[in-house]
């Protein structure tokens, strides 16, 4: 059954001496497959030996780099607690058992003290920090920043970002504006994290769309990097012409409850952006701010589906009590099945002032429009 | 003695409360899943005097033990501590529904988590 | 020689010469265009963002939609393995399609699950819903358990999911394929990454489960198939997804996002009118109605595909049961051809029109027709002796070693990006299989595609007999 290369190798070149020219030539093509296919094995198995390498390197390393990073950082009894972890000055004698004169030997620490701090933060990751800079472990990320090759700038950016590590503006800003949209994500990143100045500056230049996955990671950064100053993000969401980014400060606002922002956003439920202004409302509501409560539903009639369950959902968030016939008159005779879940929804969340209303519907509602009140009354459905 | 059962994925993250909740004052038992978790818990007749643990992770999830460790003895519940890096505004009120204790985000600050173990461990 | 041999002889010289070099320049590109675009999708992901989607608040929500019928024996299973996925933000809609088997009973029991006053507002017409179940305990809130009367298809149990799913993306899978932890966050990401196109469907690669270990629904070991059979499928899955499709989705060319797994837009699906229960290759038809609709509407949409195996599923291990899936396939390829005849090389319809249709017509469809029909006149020359011998066997050796490299080269690729397997000796066993498949596995499939497109052919009135879920439920012989 077992058909070895070398027994086709065989074949062919017998035919070959036997061959006339045109199908020498034809051959040759053959050859090539041939060729393609014996250098595909090779890759692959230079691939696996490399990978294979780099596993047991990883089993031989790990533990001691571990035992290193617990014992000498983490929880190390000799680091003075009166000294910022920043400015200790830390033994790094017994790093030198490590193959730090390698570019993989450090990689792999780099990597590891990262892993470290994405588990744990306060002292502990600063001291981690100042691990890697005194090592000089930052000497690599340097020159993969200084390369012609997008995607180890990319990966110098990432280290950097977390690792905390500064970075002039006059680096980072001319890649925040890269043609490259991975670079220019990653650069934006950086910027916001590690920019002493405006972090935010990028906000009023940006004019491509900030993408939804690139806005993941920057709410990521902005909410979690403590010594950053959050400015009022009514100066974007008013002047802003990149709707992405009005739209991200809107989420801003609701994460920071700026109140101050309220105003902004509000002028926002004049525009003419549908999805601009369901997000508009979408915000409004879960800042909970009653007083558009009467504005929304003055709008309501005129907007589209996707807006109008947005009010509804607003006025479920906000829980005045206030409109409780609206919602009523709306589940009642909406004819759209999820303006009426909706409404229901909303109502059920009214409950402390809508009991009565509530009561009312079970007793008098049947068929559909109960099945809904009853979904939406259960506890045990969450969506 | 504090027996504590920790239910991580990770491998970094036992290594370093082995360490800061150093033996003989605890002792800290690792499961790396929630299928080695649940069997911890039956093995040991639920004798933790805290639970520590990650939400998401193979065969069964933070909740799923959470919720075991709460109904098992609801007269003397078990203290859980979530310790998660998946920690959105759901999860976190969904934990509390479930009866968690406390709700640690990653990366987390080892003294902190230090002194909230301790205070559980007291109020039991 | 007569003026017929002729006359088939300078056809099969001039215009089937053409069609095969056609065929083998595409392919030759495909497998160009699918390195840049894995290489384009291993640069642009870092294991770290997909963890910050985890713990973000801004992750869209998921449903993700299991039809099961029968499944008694790996449900619980399954079902725990669904619960623990990576992913901040999703529910499972688990379709019981009227089981005859006790698996209702077992989610019930396991899951403390209750009858609950469901709105299910039915978008897309289904056979009856009898009840749809919720679990008291509030560590499975996010799994829904609909049982419904049986439908005789997938089609109609994923459309109830459809119709139940609270979120705007649906992910469509069996409940017998095993997911990879991180499913939802990779095939969620191309969503999340397009700025100017709307992606309606995205698709991951498929592997084939049989020899590889399984722990409760969590795969422990992979490894490749030992029976032949399987281990053929799972060289064609390589190909087909990490070279093909992965190759389409550069061009944004899609044409069909497996059964097995892809996530959807909500909204397109339901507006195209959800699957449909009288087709044989219910998710490819699926998939072409999204792609009219967004072209109609003037929606510019993409279909994408990564390379990572993010789903394993049983592959069929008898020649039996086998034979029932390809033909099944085959018959689907020739209805959707057939009934959305319009689209072919109508420039209306963009590069659906122009590129996947035509593709698929000459190359997918027609090809079982030109290679039967090229092996008899082939015969019969051979017969006459009119064949010039060593011209023709060289032509044979070309194309058997150009199909060797390529499938080689899927391999390749699939082992740069992500080293599967444990040791080279398990991937040496899938390299040997190009070689056999020309000879062993190709036939088959050839005569499969036939038999299929016959009982188009013949069966155009009156199918809905047999419209039972074959390669729906999959042989249970390994695990």
């Amino acid at each position: 059954m077992e058909t070895t290369l070398s027994d086709i190798l065989q074949e062919i070149r017998s035919i070959y001496y036997y061959a006339p020219l045109a199908i020498k030539i034809a051959m040759i093509f053959i050859f090539l497959a041939v060729s393609a296919t014996v250098l595909a094995y090779l890759v692959m198995l230079r691939s696996r030996y490399r990978n294979f390498r780099q596993r047991r390197r990883l089993q031989k390393m790990l533990p001691k780099i571990d035992d290193l990073l617990i014992n000498e950082i983490i929880t190390n009894p000799n680091i003075p607690q009166d000294v910022a972890p920043s400015k200790v000055a830390l033994d790094l004698e017994p790093f030198d058992a490590l193959p730090l004169h390698r570019r993989w030997g450090r990689q792999m620490l780099t990597a590891r003290i990262i892993h470290y701090r994405n588990n744990v933060s306060g002292s502990a990751g600063d001291l981690l920090r100042n691990l890697y800079l005194q090592l000089d472990l930052d000497k690599d990320a340097m020159r993969k920043l200084k390369s012609r090759h997008w995607n180890r700038k990319v990966e110098a950016l990432t280290e950097f970002t977390l690792l905390d590590m500064p970075i002039s503006d006059v680096t980072i800003l001319p890649l925040a504006n890269s043609r490259n949209r991975e670079l220019r994500a990653a650069a934006r990143q950086a910027y916001i994290k590690l920019s002493k100045n405006e972090p935010f500056k990028f906000f009023d230049s940006v004019t491509d769309p900030l993408l939804p996955w690139d806005q993941v990671e920057l709410f990521r950064i902005i909410t979690t990097t403590t010594d950053i100053a959050i400015p009022n993000f009514a100066r974007w969401i008013t002047y802003s012409s990149n709707k992405s980014v009005v739209s991200f400060c809107m989420k801003l606002v609701v994460h920071y409850n700026q109140i101050a922002a309220v105003p902004a956003i509000v002028k926002l439920l004049e525009n003419r952006d549908h999805l601009l202004r369901a997000d508009a409302i979408e915000a409004l509501g879960r800042l909970k701010i009653a007083e558009v409560e009467d504005k929304l539903v003055h709008l309501y009639t005129s907007q589209p589906l996707f807006c109008q369950i947005a009010i509804l959902k607003a006025l479920g968030r906000i829980r005045s009590g206030r409109h409780i016939d609206f919602l009523r008159n709306e589940f009642l005779h909406s004819t759209d099945f999820d303006l009426r879940k909706a409404a229901a929804r909303a109502i059920v969340k009214n409950e402390v002032v809508a009991r009565g209303v509530i009561d009312e519907l079970l007793a008098t509602t049947k068929g559909e429009n109960l099945l809904i009140l009853k979904h939406c009354m259960n506890p045990l459905i969450k969506y | 003695m504090n027996r504590i059962l920790l239910v991580e994925d990770d491998e970094v993250m036992p290594k370093i409360i082995a360490r800061i909740l150093p033996e003989p004052e605890y002792q800290v038992d690792v499961a790396v899943n929630g299928k080695e978790a649940m069997q911890k818990l039956e093995d040991n007749n639920y004798q933790y005097d805290l639970v520590i643990t990650d939400i998401m992770m193979p065969y069964a999830n933070g909740f799923e033990i959470l919720s075991k460790v709460k109904t098992h003895d609801q007269e003397h519940p078990i203290p859980v501590i979530i310790v998660s890096n998946a920690g959105n505004e759901d999860m976190i009120m969904e934990g509390f529904k479930l009866g968690v204790d406390d709700f640690l985000k990653k990366p987390i600050i080892p003294a902190e988590l230090i002194i909230r173990v301790k205070r559980l461990l007291m109020k039991k | 020689m007569s003026s017929v041999q002729e006359i088939l002889a300078a056809f099969y010289d001039s215009s089937i010469f053409v069609y095969g070099l056609t065929l083998i320049i595409v392919y030759g590109l495909l497998a160009l265009l699918s390195i840049i675009a894995i290489r384009r999708y291993l640069n642009a992901t870092k294991p770290s963002q997909l963890e910050n989607l985890v713990s973000s608040p801004l992750a869209p929500g998921i449903s993700i939609l299991a039809p099961a019928y029968n499944e008694g024996l790996t449900i619980i299973a399954n079902v725990r393995s669904l619960l623990t996925l990576n992913y901040p933000k999703f529910e499972i809609v688990l379709i019981n399609d009227g089981s005859t088997d006790d698996s209702l009973e077992q989610l019930i029991r396991e899951f403390d699950m209750v009858a609950v006053d469901f709105a299910y507002n039915e978008k897309i017409r289904t056979k009856p819903v009898k009840n749809i179940y919720k679990s008291r305990n509030l560590a499975y809130s996010n799994l829904l358990v609909i049982d419904k009367a049986n439908g005789k298809s997938k089609a109609d149990a994923v459309n109830a999911g459809i119709n139940a799913a609270a979120f705007d993306y649906f992910v469509c899978t069996d409940v017998d394929c095993v997911l990879h932890k991180d499913t939802l966050l990779e095939l969620i990401k191309p969503v999340m990454q397009d700025g100017d196109k709307r992606v309606i469907a995205i698709g991951a690669t498929l592997r084939i489960a049989n020899s590889s270990e399984f722990d409760e629904g969590v795969m422990t070991r992979m490894r490749p198939p030992k029976a032949m059979l399987p281990r053929f499928q799972e060289v064609e899955y390589i190909r087909s997804f990490v070279l093909g499709k992965m190759g389409w989705s550069a061009l944004n060319c899609v044409p069909n996002v497996s059964g097995g797994l892809g996530l959807f837009d909500r909204e397109i699906v339901i507006k195209s009118g959800g699957y449909d229960h009288k087709s044989f290759g219910e998710d490819m038809e699926l998939l072409t109605r999204m792609c009219r609709f967004c072209e109609d509407n003037k929606i510019k949409y993409a279909v994408r595909y990564i390379p990572k195996t993010l789903c394993w599923t049983e592959g069929p291990a008898s020649l039996q049961v086998f034979g029932r899936q390809r033909t099944r396939w085959a018959r689907g390829l020739a209805q959707l051809m057939f009934a959305h005849r319009g689209v072919f090389l109508n420039p209306r319809y963009g590069r659906l029109g122009l590129v996947v249709f035509p593709y698929n017509f000459f190359f997918e469809l027609l090809a079982p027709l030109v290679e039967a029909s090229g092996v008899i006149v082939y015969l019969w020359l051979a017969f006459t002796d009119n064949v010039n011998w060593p011209y023709a066997i060289l032509l044979l050796i070309f194309v058997y070693t150009y199909a060797i490299m390529i499938t080689t080269l899927s391999i390749l690729w699939d082992q740069l990006s992500f080293h599967y397997y444990k040791s080279f000796k398990e991937v040496l066993s899938l390299c040997i299989m190009p070689f056999l498949e020309f000879l062993l596995y190709h036939p088959l499939i050839t005569f499969y595609s036939l038999k299929g497109y016959f009982f188009f052919l013949t069966n155009r009135r009156s199918s809905w007999g047999n419209m039972q879920r074959q390669g729906f439920k999959k042989a249970k012989t390994t695990t």
